[in-house]
């Protein structure tokens, strides 16, 4: 806008010859530009902020808005908790903000128990925190559980609480980082075998997700996490937590947590019981590769997530558009959230990630992400020192559909793409608007890795079902232990509306059981 | 005890960390910070005490650290302005007989480490001669057999004013919070010479004390502040909070409540705290009977009041108050025997009086 009035102003500068020059030049650009971006179609320019709307909130001045926490209250209200101790109440109704509870230290969790009591699992433990005299401030605070070591090292967080069907709690615990050492006194037994390494884990349970079960006690669940920031359940009850790139992790990664299984950061597997009392990070990485449990989805560095959040279930039975059901993953390092697409092959789930909401206003730092009631998304943002923003955005859905990839299922012999409208079929029909390449990330202590073994892969057919929703695409080869990466073309529906995203990455762990070897 | 004497004083006076020290001999670093601050106002030395000192530039600006003798700072601050083109090559450091010893120019982010060694008595100075810092940021050095002279932070003429300005315990100019604090105050948080699991209490906004939630004890309280968590909020957060003021208490007799017999440590579980007008009452079950602890401030000068409330107890309970740990102490019931009170058998509430020596 600035840069129009600029011209403006220059224009009324100039002699009124040279202006009607300058106008035919900028009316000659103007055409330029509209044609490039739409060189073949005469569609209308939909784009993302068609269907969905950003919202960004308020936040009480004085307030350093490092969002650690975010849920929705019974009555609607968001509580969310902030990097400086503040617990604090929004009322969208009225859009004021109320102090509830002070001093938390990093509350990364939060979760409503009624309008006037929540759980915060902050640094050193899982906190119930309760108004008990109805003032609107919070005056109780109680331990639920502490039962896990503290080391003093900064990148110990905590995550969680999350709840499942049958009453138990789920946190989730950070490794140490080599970037700062420990406290001269530890909270829990201090093991020096567990300090070596680039994340490591010296005192109990870091790098496990935890179980705190109806008695009050905390069971070790699952281990081999790096900074699992953070955990979720999908609709059907399975766990799931997100996990960071670094050592160990070749890129960032979405895991199917079940109980005494172990994901690959080998430093946790210190507090494993009955598991050879050594520096883990030590013992050959082939011994390390063959106790792990890998990903559901690998998150490609940089085309997907840097550094991946909490996973969080769309259950607003579609007052969110058309992606009920599935999961949204928030992410830090973006402006946009990853979406993503899960199935069970060979009894795994597996599956595909794609970004989603690019362009439609949301800043990065997507930390925490909640659905109200009404079906809209809050999501707290912060950025801690590393790549992100500050405050809390809130999303709607405007109420009409986008062309979007709704669905990525694996055949025997390649995917089937579903979509949320139906497809122009002469578009649909053209293999060059699916590019696959495939590639893997090595399983390795330095920080990161390369894509190794990057191939392209020949689309040989594609196939549209009757009811134009649906295509069918037959690959030239399918491999287990690769991802699949999807560009897709200039899609476009039958209801003229153009694909907004082209992106989409299937980690394909498993094929399917009757998947021949050269389909 | 004696050989450590130095060292505690200076622990007792500025609250801060000593890594290693042997007898006359301390190891101490002072972070530049923003706001042309040293972040250490003041430390006190017995005479001969060796100095390992690091100067650790937290700053977006350079700064150095030069130690001046009694009476030498404004002398050596203005002698280093008028250094004119030589002023680089030395450091802004003057070669005259005040500088006792000093760091060359460090950059942000960097550190350097000096040793120097004070045998007089006498009050020195760290300033740094940075052309425009010298009149702002500087601190002092007392060299003394008595510390109970050393007056009172907020009344001390050595210390620099804009370090007295921080003593409602922030700095800064940009708000903390999105509201102004009222005290009794709470931060869970991460505190010095503490276990990771600490709570900072600012009872009043000049009287203080932190309380241990992994060992469930008081740990030290002072006075002439809260504390500043600046640095500790910044980035990642890797660095600690600090105490400000003077540490007075700080307790070495480890968890004070024994429960049947006097030698045997309980096992302590921290159950969290109820704030009652903004103070917390702590909760925590030794051996499994509840505990609950209120501090107050004492009425008049330094010290504190603590309320214990006992879950039913068979047999003797016994809280430890052993000397050398900067306070007296008086309780409410029973008698102090070899640094242990005996309570009387069935006592279900008593108080331990804390008074800074």
């Amino acid at each position: 806008m600035k840069t129009i009035n600029r011209i403006g102003t220059l224009i009324e500068r100039i002699g009124r010859k040279k202006r009607i020059l300058i106008y035919l030049f900028l009316s000659v650009l103007s055409v330029l530009s509209v044609s490039s971006a739409f060189p073949s179609s005469h569609f209308p320019a939909d784009t993302i902020t068609d269907y969905y709307e950003v919202e960004t909130i308020q936040m009480p001045k004085g307030l350093t808005a490092e969002t650690d926490g975010l849920a929705i209250m019974p009555d609607g209200r968001i509580v969310a908790g902030f990097h400086r101790g503040e617990i604090m109440i929004y009322n969208p109704k009225t859009k004021v903000w109320k102090l509830f509870a002070e001093g938390i230290h990093d509350p990364l969790g939060i979760m409503a128990i009624s309008n006037s009591e929540i759980l915060v699992m902050q640094r050193p433990e899982l906190t119930r925190i309760k108004d008990t005299n109805n003032d609107g401030v919070a005056d109780e605070y109680l331990t639920v559980t502490d039962d896990f070591g503290l080391s003093g090292n900064y990148h110990e967080f905590a995550f969680g609480p999350i709840k499942d069907k049958k009453g138990n709690l789920y946190i989730a615990l950070n490794c140490a980082s080599s970037g700062a050492g420990i406290f001269p006194e530890v909270r829990g037994k201090l093991d020096t075998l567990g300090r070596p390494g680039r994340m490591y884990s010296a005192v109990p349970y870091r790098g496990w997700i935890m179980k705190l079960t109806p008695d009050g006690k905390l069971h070790p669940y699952a281990s081999g996490f790096r900074s699992p920031n953070s955990i979720g359940f999908d609709a059907n009850g399975n766990l799931f937590a997100a996990d960071n790139q670094g050592d160990w992790l070749g890129t960032s990664k979405l895991y199917h947590v079940q109980e005494g299984k172990h994901y690959g950061h080998p430093a946790s597997l210190l507090w494993k019981d009955g598991f050879p009392h050594v520096t883990p990070s030590k013992l050959p990485v082939k011994m390390l590769d063959s106790l792990r449990t890998v990903e559901s989805v690998a998150f490609p560095h940089s085309r997907i997530a840097d550094s991946p959040t909490q996973p969080v279930l769309d259950n607003t039975g579609g007052k969110f558009g058309p992606f009920a059901g599935k999961m949204l993953v928030g992410e830090m390092n973006h402006p946009y959230l990853v979406r993503l697409m899960l199935e069970t092959v060979d009894g795994h789930i597996q599956g595909a990630c794609a970004p989603f909401l690019v362009g439609s206003g949301l800043q990065k730092g997507n930390n925490r992400l909640a659905f109200a009631a009404d079906g809209s998304l809050w999501i707290g943002q912060t950025d801690h020192g590393w790549a992100g923003d500050r405050g809390i955005q809130h999303v709607r859905w405007k109420g009409k559909t986008p062309l979007e990839l709704a669905d990525m299922k694996l055949t025997p012999t390649g995917f089937a793409l579903t979509f949320t409208q139906p497809l122009d079929a002469v578009t649909a029909k053209q293999l060059a608007n699916y590019q696959f390449q495939r590639y893997y990330y090595e399983y390795h202590e330095a920080y990161g890795s390369k894509q190794f073994d990057v191939k392209p892969v020949p689309v040989t057919s594609a196939e549209l079902s009757s009811d134009g929703r649906t295509v069918t695409l037959k690959l030239a080869e399918l491999k287990a232990g690769y991802i699949y990466e999807l560009e897709l073309g200039k899609l476009r529906s039958t209801t003229r509306q153009n694909l907004l995203n082209h992106l989409v990455c299937y980690t394909l762990n498993r094929l399917q059981r009757n998947t021949q070897a050269n389909p | 005890m004696r050989k450590y004497a130095a060292v505690v004083i200076f622990v007792a006076l500025c609250g801060l960390k000593i890594p290693l020290a042997f007898a006359q001999d301390t190891t101490l670093t002072i972070r530049a910070v923003e706001g042309l601050k040293f972040d250490v106002p003041r430390f006190v030395v017995r005479p001969g005490t060796r100095i390992n000192l690091t100067l650790d530039n937290y700053d977006d600006m350079a700064h150095n650290l030069v130690v001046t003798l009694p009476g030498g700072r404004l002398r050596v601050v203005n002698t280093a302005i008028g250094l004119g083109a030589e002023a680089v090559k030395l450091n802004y450091v003057p070669r005259t007989p005040d500088v006792v010893a000093h760091t060359a120019i460090v950059e942000p982010g960097k550190s350097e480490k000096i040793s120097f060694k004070l045998d007089q008595e006498g009050t020195y100075a760290y300033v740094c001669t940075y052309p425009g810092h010298g009149f702002v940021m500087y601190g002092a050095i007392y060299v003394t057999r008595k510390p109970a002279t050393v007056p009172p932070l907020d009344k001390d003429p050595n210390v620099a004013a804009n370090r007295k300005d921080d003593m409602g315990g922030h700095a800064g100019h940009m708000p903390n919070h999105p509201y102004d604090l009222k005290y009794p105050v709470v931060y869970r948080t991460f505190m010095p010479d503490s276990g990771p699991a600490s709570i900072a209490v600012g009872l009043t906004p000049t009287q203080s004390y932190c309380w241990d939630a992994g060992a469930c004890r008081l740990r030290y309280a002072w006075t002439g502040g809260f504390v500043d968590l600046t640095d500790h909020w910044d980035g990642n957060g890797k660095k600690p909070s600090h105490v400000v003021g003077d540490v007075y208490f700080r307790d070495r007799g480890g968890f004070p409540i024994r429960f049947g017999t006097a030698d045997r440590l309980p096992d302590v579980h921290f159950k969290g705290y109820q704030l009652i007008n903004r103070n917390p009452e702590f909760r925590y079950l030794v051996n499994g009977i509840e505990v609950r602890e209120l501090i107050k401030p004492l009425p008049t000068g330094r010290g504190l009041v603590r309320y214990f409330t006992l879950g039913p107890v068979a047999g003797p309970v016994y809280f430890v108050c052993k000397s050398g740990d900067g306070v007296k102490y008086r309780p409410s019931v029973g008698k102090i025997q070899d640094g242990m009170v005996r309570l009387p058998v069935g006592t279900k509430k008593f108080t331990i009086t804390m008074m800074a020596e």
